[in-house]
């Protein structure tokens, strides 16, 4: 079992040396699967405190921190039975979650590596004289509709549908052939047989089924399955793309916000995606802070919206950035399909679809930063595009932010709480503290200020398991899995 | 409030400089945000500039050999004192330097003309020696052009002021 844990040894190969690697820092890191703990969760109110079972035993590696394995997107799929991570390298990694054993009930199932392949290689356009690097921007999985997973994974120029399959058994005493593959002489064989399958060790497989490429000249910025399950689309910076799974050469552009002169292009598309109910309608998210509802039964090209949901700008907030923190870098449907949640850079906000004019919740994720944001444009990271995902009930948004701290927000009773993601102040069973930032003043024994924040480490991905408390929390190459318990 | 402005625009112009040479090819989104936020900053510094001339009831020439770059204008300021010349002198280096690099690197990225042409006036814009004339016509009046386009002679109009030269040296 451990051998299956400390996959990425094992997987070198699929790793090339990029002679163009930023630099890079010796530091003691985990594998991907780091311990896993417990948060505080709020329900009711109340602070419930959750503890953990021990976590299994990791070998702690030296290695050195590798740009090509900051984890660049996480996803569970529908059931949440699995977890996918990309990342720069181009690699996905998928964790199971083991079965729930009956000796020890108070054992909830923890996510072990199960899949680990190359999803995409870094490619050259030769046209254009452009790299196109193989940083995996999104995962979506498909429903499941039998024995085998399927999951859509995405560069920036394509998009790659992978089969995940188990193998436990193999076909053994072929007539033509031994049983290690070589052909064997005619004149040996004197008796026909018929080969049956025997069981084997298990091997988990990823294949790729569907290479869906050449149809972006911008990068990929998401990707979205539709409830129909028969097609998805793709949307890079200018326009969006509705594909059918099965068909791979061809694709219906349904939204060009490209202006006929690219001097006068003022806004791009920065995220879409599908209602999680109704098939003909979608979202997609602008740089200018506006969403734009459409209705694929209106016309082919949807570039007039059914909807555009805008929050007019405050103008006393008003600054030189006022343009870049208003991009929204995220945007999500409520499970129930009623709500959307939008991230920009300081807040999130959830929108009623039945009302446009304003948003109905805005909750301030790290409002401190509003005057930093000069400093934060010079490094950077006033770029940062943070997501933001619901909770299986639609009770609790979570959003990331710097010093690996994440923060949740309830909605019923308006409580929030800002946790940290590292492995200093994460023992087993231990229960995750909540971290404040002291904002100016007088900083209490606890609380960071927030000139020491560190901003080299930020949560930009996480998700939340579907239909339980477990969420898996992305710090930069490291993968942090919490799960609450129950009493 | 201007000298941030400035700073912002160096800032800026830096940072599409080093987009372009980046991995994975120009990002669009990222390019935009900068020219918009380094065209805000321009105009703010622009509004700065005038205020101040107007306030010094200094008359900007029209003609186009008066035309340089905007923060050149600062350190020809005669009346001003070494203080402000050198606070200008700094961000200047910066903006010169990358003007140097923009000259390079827009040779190189002449097909991407529609984005560059994004970026304030000042700029050097590679287009060919023949059209510099109708450009100078054009802008007639304009503050803010360069000497035929080629930022790389900003040495020589420099002479008079040792400071500056002194820097553009090393």
């Amino acid at each position: 079992m451990d051998e299956e844990i400390d996959t990425r040894k094992i997987n070198n190969s699929f790793l090339r040396d990029h002679n163009y690697a930023t630099e890079v820092q010796p530091v003691q890191t985990l594998d991907y699967i780091d311990s896993i703990k417990a948060f505080f969760f709020s329900d009711n109110g109340q602070l419930r405190s959750f503890t953990q079972p021990e976590p299994p035993l990791m070998r702690r590696q030296e290695a050195f921190n590798r740009t090509a394995d900051i984890i660049s997107t996480v996803e569970f799929n529908s059931t949440g039975e699995l977890l996918a991570t990309g990342d720069k390298g181009g690699r996905v990694v998928v964790f199971q979650r083991e079965q729930e054993s009956k000796n020890q009930p108070h054992r909830r199932g923890e996510y072990n590596v199960y899949s680990t392949f190359q999803s995409h290689e870094p490619e050259f356009d030769y046209l254009k004289s452009l790299e196109i690097e193989e940083k995996i921007n999104k995962i979506r999985w498909l429903p499941q509709q039998n024995a085998a997973y399927f999951l859509l994974s995405t560069n920036d120029k394509t998009v790659k549908l992978w089969k995940i399959s188990e193998r436990d058994k193999r076909p053994e005493g072929y007539n033509l052939k031994d049983e290690e593959g070589r052909i064997r002489d005619p004149t040996t064989i004197t008796a026909l047989r018929v080969p049956v399958l025997r069981p084997m060790d298990l091997m988990v497989e990823a294949t790729p089924r569907r290479i869906f490429s050449n149809a972006h000249t911008y990068h990929i910025n998401s990707i979205s399955v539709n409830s129909d399950y028969e097609t998805y689309m793709s949307t890079d910076d200018l326009r969006i793309n509705l594909w059918n799974l099965e068909i791979t050469n061809r694709s219906f552009n349904i939204v060009d916000i490209k202006p006929a002169n690219m001097e006068e292009l003022t806004e791009v598309i920065t995220a879409a995606e599908f209602h999680p109910n109704q098939c003909n309608t979608f979202v997609y998210s602008s740089s200018k802070g506006s969403i734009r509802l459409c209705d694929m039964r209106t016309s082919a090209l949807c570039d007039n919206h059914s909807k555009l949901f805008e929050e007019p700008e405050d103008p006393s907030n008003r600054s030189f950035f006022s343009e870049i923190i208003s991009s929204i870098s995220d945007v999500k449907f409520s499970h129930s399909g009623r709500y959307l949640m939008t991230r920009d850079y300081l807040t999130v906000k959830v929108w009623d679809i039945n009302m446009e004019s304003k948003p109905l919740e805005t909750y301030q994720v790290h409002d401190y930063l509003r005057s930093k944001l000069c400093s934060l444009y010079e490094n950077d990271c006033i770029f940062d595009k943070f997501e933001c995902v619901w909770n299986g009930t639609d009770s609790v948004l979570m959003t990331g932010s710097y010093n690996n701290f994440f923060r949740m927000f309830d909605r019923n009773t308006k409580r929030d709480v800002t946790l940290e993601a590292s492995r200093e102040n994460s023992k087993p069973r231990a229960i995750l503290k909540p971290r404040k930032v002291c904002v100016g003043g007088k900083r209490r024994k606890d609380e960071i200020s927030v000139d020491s924040l560190d901003f080299s480490k930020k949560i930009l991905h996480t998700a939340w398991h579907p239909n339980e408390n477990i969420i898996a929390v992305a710090a930069t190459n490291n993968l942090y899995i919490f799960q609450d318990k129950v009493n | 409030m201007d000298v941030e402005a400035k700073r912002i625009m160096a800032v800026s112009i830096g940072k599409l400089y080093s987009l372009r040479t980046q991995r994975g090819g120009l990002r669009l989104h990222r390019s935009l945000l900068l020219s918009m936020t380094m065209r805000a900053a321009r105009d703010i510094y622009h509004t700065a500039q005038l205020l101040r001339d107007a306030e010094e009831e200094q008359v900007v020439p029209c003609a186009p050999d008066a035309a340089t770059e905007e923060p050149m204008e600062i350190s020809k300021d005669s009346p001003q004192t070494l203080t402000p010349k050198e606070v200008a002198v700094k961000p200047q280096e910066t903006l010169e330097e990358d003007k140097e690099n923009r000259c390079a690197s827009e040779r190189h990225s002449r097909k991407r003309r529609g984005k560059t042409a994004v970026e304030p006036d000042f700029l050097p814009l590679k287009k060919a020696k023949m059209d510099t004339d109708e450009e100078k016509q054009h802008l007639q009046g304009e503050v803010l052009r360069t000497n035929n386009g080629n930022s790389c002679r900003q040495a020589e109009t420099l002479s008079a002021f040792p400071t500056n030269r002194a820097i553009v040296a090393c």
